[in-house]
């Protein structure tokens, strides 16, 4: 359908419309025409993405002037995948509606491990190796030396693609990883290069969150991209968490050990070089002398290096003098480790921030702030001019320099904690030393600064004015939508008390009471004879979900459950909880049914739908609340007190409300899906907690339901799927519309916001 | 094996119509699976003598004149036989009243007999959803530890766990012997149930065999890393880790979950319970993969890893892999609820009895169905040839022009036939023995209704050896036929007495017994002089009524 909002005319891809969508189109509209930032919550399962997508497509036809690009951010390569799907969905429209002349390219980017296409490289065991790999084959100097020596292997997809050079461009039209890497196979050409090259040619981008917020990727990537573009942060309630990450590093004693064999094996390579080709080394020397902002020159597969701290002054200034040579930027290298080394050794805990960091690295080992701040750019320049291609092996050294160009930069909004021991093992000696960011504004900062409008949307923002205060910055629109249901098809209910009457939680004096076990273990059991098809349940932490899983196990509880449904786990190994996943949906899919125990925080909680008959209950087992024990994580609620005057306890209630509703979201998909969510947890009821849950879900959230026990919860959700297996008008009957047509949209024109709120 | 069992098959007849009659035997068999056996048999061969009553000594006679039937045989026999009720009925009436041999009743109901084998694969069981986890006994006196594997445990660790397969195929029975195979399997499990992760690594050390049952399971990696490939892209979690542009460790914050930290030596031997619940949970999906007796470990063993290997074969063979991934993501992407209506999707007929669903077919072909709005054409059905020939010429020449529209049939069209179609069926099925506007039957008392429904069915069942047994060449079958026309005469008066208790038995005739009527005016109105001659034998039957009746219809 099409339809006009003001000038824009909206191409959407289907023959109706969510009155929601509809809303939120328009108050992004209002964003894109003010070239401001904005701030959307709308709930899952209404649509979001395609709204995203359709209105910045047709904005940018309707001004073809001025056309501006879009930037889509996801959290993970599966809504990569899955964006890319719609928005192919929707150009196709387009095209049949407007003719090839609003032809488009949109392309996903992602690490060589998911783009390559070489059967030798990618077969490597891991990420790292894949990149080592492909640096083996594609170097420029390997490719040099290939010139000279026939028998150095390179890879043919990357050589085809320097072949073709201008040539080698992608069509226009919609590209997923997956028709990347066909693309590649059908011409020879090596797709990770070819995105990487026609990412400044497209008019949509989706890529990772990284590319944008972690400024040593950023610099590479993004740093083509014109103001004129639309950022859009997806699935964005974690972004603060996101940025945090980004500027944090830590060391332990074996990082320590492999820098210290990285810097022995370089000094070789320079005493090698220094005997067969000094001239390599002069030529560094000089161009350092100018500043190292000519390595934006560099051949293309070379370019893998950048600083982690983005402000832009820094590259414009030259080198420190001191360690401009190498000999001298090893030696100062091999200080810095000592330091660490000494400072590991601590029995204590230690704190501090990064100026007296710095003021003591300055009078112990004589490296000044300047110098600091270099290491990173130094030491790529180093390893370049040294023609390292196993780069795998010299990450140690790279994750040292890393810290001590963060730590130089940036003054406030870190800190530096040394721990010898892990708290809950205290007789085994794990001494760390982490820089921990504190300010998710540091890493984002440069994000909305370079580009005119940056959009944060997801399904929980809630409380939404909290955002802006995280990250620093003004919104010109900031909206929270309600979903308009055609029926109660979600039923939220909290669950207080197991069948005994007894109170169940996670709390830390609870957690571990077999009472409360059995009662969550009964609740399962009843839940399971009860509702088809797909259950999830999320527990607070992996060590809780084992050692809950193991208790019911060994009392027979896993064993009658299985009776009912096939039980799968998410594990810490990736490959594994992917493999159940699939079978979880294979079990759903074919009607035996299944359970599938996940964590809050996990990456099944991030990034996974169970949409449909893939889950029709979660289970959320207890409050999500972080480790409160934990160094890092009371630094930072100090300094969230201390800047932005935000109480430790709200925030903290804040962030383990907003994982709960974030996975118990995760049931529904479009209005025709139903599901239950039950929060088994007596601190539910409370008020101050309930609260910080989104709209969406306390809107649906009756009185009646806030004090469960097991057997009322069971009786309200077998009336509950009784009433849902029953077939519905879809438009809406009782006088509020839910479902749009081209009709009702022109017959109401722009009057359906107020109609809806 | 057969050949053992068959005479003791007789031994069993007479043993258990004697012990119908009353005494008490213990009987003792080799395995397992002859006692199951030879009890099912019993208790079917009991269940007719408690019917039969006093005629049990026809039965060994007529088992004994049989061709020598195979247990398999004889069981499906007896299992059709439970099944169908009217069936029963009939074999009881005819083979046991001596009528019709045992033979001669099976083989008009081959069809019937080598369909069940062919079509309906015997339905499998699935795998028990329970994990067979390590309860020791202790005697609590010594140190002696035991655990009990019966065959389907066995079966669940080969399937769940690939390298023990592989152990037993390789070990058993060169390296060691069965039991000493198990005994140290149940050792490595026992060791691993104490979560002593560094034992379990000290044993290992010592015992390389054992070693091979502590470690981590290498195919299963290895099997995981395969099937990662082709693993539905919107929950391909692994594209995640890595997705990061540059990747250097320790960065990010510490995660709180920090794995207890263990010596990479000990670290193969670690096994965490989540995994063996998700390779359970996977193996008990794909459901049972082989069709073997349990009993034989190294036959479940084999089968296992072959069909393991045939799986590998066709993943290799696969090329749309890609096609369908990205298939499989397009159409996740799509929002239904905002779609439009669509088309109904085009699915394959597929009739499961085609003779059952065309003969009762017969009266929808004459007659359209029963909505008028469908725009039925109305077809002439006495056409000359030349007719028939010039409109099949005008229909290709029409399709040589259009071409084939493709789906041939307007799907919607196609579901509303076949749906009239089936609820046809459906009815004359329920209206069997009654015509669909009247129904006299039902104004019967249900006792005679019922009666004379089988009565029917039983003529229909005389009639239809009767018929088969022509011509008649054999003396053989001159003594059938005879033997089949002294049982229906035998009906008659049976049916007589319900006729006079009937007023209007001219309709019941038409209605109730139209297949007799056909096959008696058939015979009546027969010219050959064989046939005469057999209709003059058949006289002697006497059927006044109905010959009359016969003639008018």
């Amino acid at each position: 359908m099409k339809f006009q909002i003001e000038d824009v005319t909206v191409y959407f891809p289907y023959d109706n419309i969510y009155p929601e969508q509809y809303a939120y189109m328009v108050e992004l509209k209002r964003a894109l025409d003010a070239k401001g930032h904005c701030l959307l919550e709308m709930p899952t399962g209404t649509g979001k993405t395609i709204a995203l997508l359709s209105l910045i497509t047709s904005y940018t036809l309707s001004k073809p002037s001025n056309p501006v690009k879009l930037l889509y951010c996801t959290r993970t390569v599966h809504e990569m995948e899955k964006t890319l799907a719609e928005l192919k969905l929707l150009h196709n429209y387009q095209l049949h509606h407007l003719g090839p002349s609003v032809r488009m390219l949109a392309l996903g980017l992602s690490s060589r491990k998911n783009l390559c296409i070489n059967p030798s490289v990618v077969s490597a065991e891991n990420r790292d190796s894949v990149d080592a790999a492909c640096r083996k084959l594609t170097a420029s100097w390997v490719r040099a030396m290939a010139i000279e020596n026939p028998n150095v292997r390179t890879c043919s997809f990357f050589d085809n693609y320097e072949k073709a050079a201008s040539d080698a461009i992608l069509p226009p039209g919609v590209y997923t990883l997956q028709d990347l890497r066909a693309f590649g196979k059908e011409k020879g050409w090596c797709p990770y290069f070819l995105a990487r090259h026609m990412v400044q040619f497209a008019n949509v981008v989706v890529y990772s969150y990284q590319y944008l917020l972690d400024p040593k990727v950023a610099g590479i990537i993004s740093k083509e991209m014109q103001r004129e573009s639309v950022v859009v942060f997806d699935e964005a309630h974690n972004i603060d968490n996101v940025c945090i990450e980004a500027l944090s590093v830590s060391v332990r004693s074996q990082t320590l050990e492999g820098a210290m064999r990285n810097l022995n094996r370089m000094s070789q390579e320079i005493d090698r070089l220094k005997a067969t080709d000094a001239g390599r080394l002069r030529a560094e020397y000089n161009r350092l002398v100018e500043g190292l902002a000519q390595r934006g020159n560099l051949p293309i597969g070379d370019t893998w290096f950048a600083n982690p701290a983005l402000p832009d002054d820094i590259l414009k200034e030259a080198v420190p003098g001191n360690i401009r040579r190498a000999e001298h930027f090893l030696s100062v290298l091999r200080r810095l480790i000592q330091y660490f080394k000494g400072r590991l050794q601590t029995e204590n805990v230690e704190k501090e921030g990064p100026v007296s960091f710095v003021a003591s690295i300055n009078t112990q080992v004589g490296i000044d702030q300047k110098m600091l701040r270099f290491c990173y750019d130094r030491l790529h320049s180093l390893m370049l001019t040294l023609e390292i291609t196993d780069t795998d092996e010299f990450l140690h050294i790279q994750t040292i320099c890393d810290l001590a160009t963060l730590v130089g930069t940036y003054t406030r909004g870190f800190s530096i904690i040394i721990e010898p021991f892990d708290e809950r093992m205290p007789h085994i000696p794990d001494p760390v030393l982490q820089l921990c960011c504190h300010d998710a504004s540091l890493a984002i900062k440069p994000v909305f600064e370079r580009f005119q409008s940056v959009v944060i949307t997801s399904g929980t923002l809630s409380p939404i004015d909290l955002y802006p205060r995280l990250l620093n910055f003004n919104p010109v629109v900031s909206q929270s939508f309600t979903m308009s249901l055609t029926r109660d098809c979600i039923c939220p209910m909290v669950l207080t008390r197991g069948s005994d009457q007894l109170p169940v939680s996670t709390k830390y004096d609870l957690r571990s009471d077999p009472g409360v076990e059995k009662n969550y273990g009964k609740l399962l059991l009843e839940m399971v004879s009860v509702v088809p098809d797909g259950i999830v349940c999320f527990f607070v932490s992996y060590s809780y979900m084992d050692g809950i899983v193991n208790s019911w196990h060994e009392s027979g509880i896993l064993k009658e459950i299985m009776q009912h449904k096939l039980v799968f786990i998410e594990t810490q190994d990736v490959v594994e909880t992917t493999l159940a996943l699939d079978n979880y949906r294979r079990a759903c899919d074919c009607g035996r049914g299944a359970v599938f125990f996940s964590v809050a925080r996990g990456k099944v909680a991030e990034g996974i739908d169970f949409d449909r008959h893939y889950g029709r209950l979660v289970i959320m087992f207890g409050v999500p609340f972080q480790y409160t024990l934990s160094r890092i994580l009371l630094a930072r609620l100090e300094y969230l007190r201390e800047t932005f005057q935000i109480k430790e306890g709200d925030f903290l209630t804040f962030d383990a409300l907003r994982q709960a509703a974030q996975c118990v979201g995760r049931v529904i998909r479009s209005k025709a899906d139903y599901g239950m969510m039950i929060f088994a947890d007596k601190r539910y009821s409370r008020h101050d907690k309930r609260s910080k849950l989104p709209g969406w879900i306390l809107s649906h959230l009756r009185d009646a339901h806030l004090n469960l026990s097991t057997d009322m919860a069971v009786h309200i959700a077998r009336e509950f799927l009784r009433k849902m297996a029953q077939p519905y008008d879809k438009t809406g009957a009782m006088g509020k519309k839910t479902l749009l047509s081209q009709e009702d949209l022109q017959k109401t024109g722009n009057g359906i916001g107020e109609m809806l709120f | 094996m057969y050949s053992l069992l068959v005479p003791s098959f007789c031994a069993i007849n007479k043993l258990s119509s004697a012990l119908f009659q009353g005494g008490n035997y213990i009987f003792e068999f080799d395995s397992f699976a002859d006692r199951d056996i030879c009890r099912e048999f019993v208790a079917a061969a009991i269940a007719f003598h408690g019917e039969t009553g006093k005629s049990t000594s026809e039965k060994p006679a007529a088992a004994l004149q049989d061709e020598q039937l195979s247990t398999a045989e004889m069981e499906h026999r007896i299992k059709l036989l439970q099944e169908d009720n009217e069936l029963q009925r009939l074999h009881k009436q005819f083979v046991i009243g001596g009528i019709l041999t045992e033979a001669e009743f099976w083989a008009t109901r081959k069809k019937l007999l080598d369909q069940n084998d062919r079509r309906k694969p015997k339905q499998r069981v699935a795998l028990k959803n329970e994990m067979w986890s390590v309860k020791p006994l202790s005697d609590g006196q010594s140190n002696r530890v035991t655990f009990n594997l019966t065959p389907e445990i066995i079966h669940q660790i080969f399937a769940e766990k690939p390298a023990v397969r592989q152990a037993y195929l390789k070990f058993v029975p060169n390296k060691m012997s069965e039991k000493e195979f198990w005994t140290k399997y149940s050792r490595a499990e026992y060791l691993h149930s104490t979560k002593n992760v560094v034992a379990a690594a000290a044993e290992a050390a010592e015992d390389e065999e054992l070693a091979v049952f502590l470690k981590q399971d290498d195919m299963l990696t290895n099997e995981a890393r395969r099937k990662i490939r082709r693993v539905d892209p919107t929950l391909d979690m692994e594209a995640d880790v890595g997705d990061d542009y540059m990747h250097l460790p320790d960065h990010g914050l510490l995660r709180e979950e920090s794995k207890d930290v263990l010596d990479s030596q000990y670290e193969p031997y670690r096994r965490y319970f989540s995994q063996d619940l998700n390779q359970h949970a996977a193996v008990v999906l794909q459901g049972r993969v082989v069709d073997v007796e349990l009993g034989d470990t190294r036959s479940v063993a084999e089968a296992l890893a072959r069909t393991k290997q045939a799986e590998l074969a066709n993943e290799v063979s696969d090329g749309n892999l890609e096609k369908d991934l990205s298939h499989r993501i397009s159409r996740v992407a799509e929002i239904e609820d905002l779609q439009g209506p669509r088309d109904l999707a085009v699915a394959p007929l597929c009739i499961k009895d085609p003779r059952d669903y065309f003969d009762s077919q017969q009266a929808n072909a004459l007659k359209p169905l029963g909505d008028a709005g469908s725009g039925v054409k109305t077809l002439k059905f006495n056409v000359s040839s030349v007719e028939a020939y010039g409109s099949l010429r005008e229909l290709i020449s029409e399709i040589r022009v259009t071409g084939l529209s493709e789906p041939i049939t307007d799907p919607e069209v196609a579901f509303k036939v076949l749906s009239g179609l089936t609820q046809n069926i459906s009815s004359t099925k329920y209206h069997l023995g009654k015509s669909p506007h009247e129904s006299i039957l039902d104004s019967l008392p249900k006792v005679t209704k019922e009666d004379l429904l089988h009565h029917w069915t039983s003529i229909q069942e005389l009639l239809k050896h009767f018929w088969s047994s022509y011509p008649i060449t054999t003396k053989y079958l001159y003594t059938k036929v005879t033997r089949l026309k002294d049982a229906m005469s035998q009906v008659y008066p049976k049916l007589q007495v319900h006729f006079v208790l009937l007023d209007n038995y001219n309709c019941f005739l038409y209605n109730g017994l139209p297949t007799c009527v056909y096959n008696f005016s058939c015979i009546f109105s027969l010219n050959s002089r064989k046939l005469r001659n057999l209709c003059s034998q058949i006289s002697g039957i006497k059927f006044p009524y109905l010959s009359n009746q016969c003639f008018r219809l």
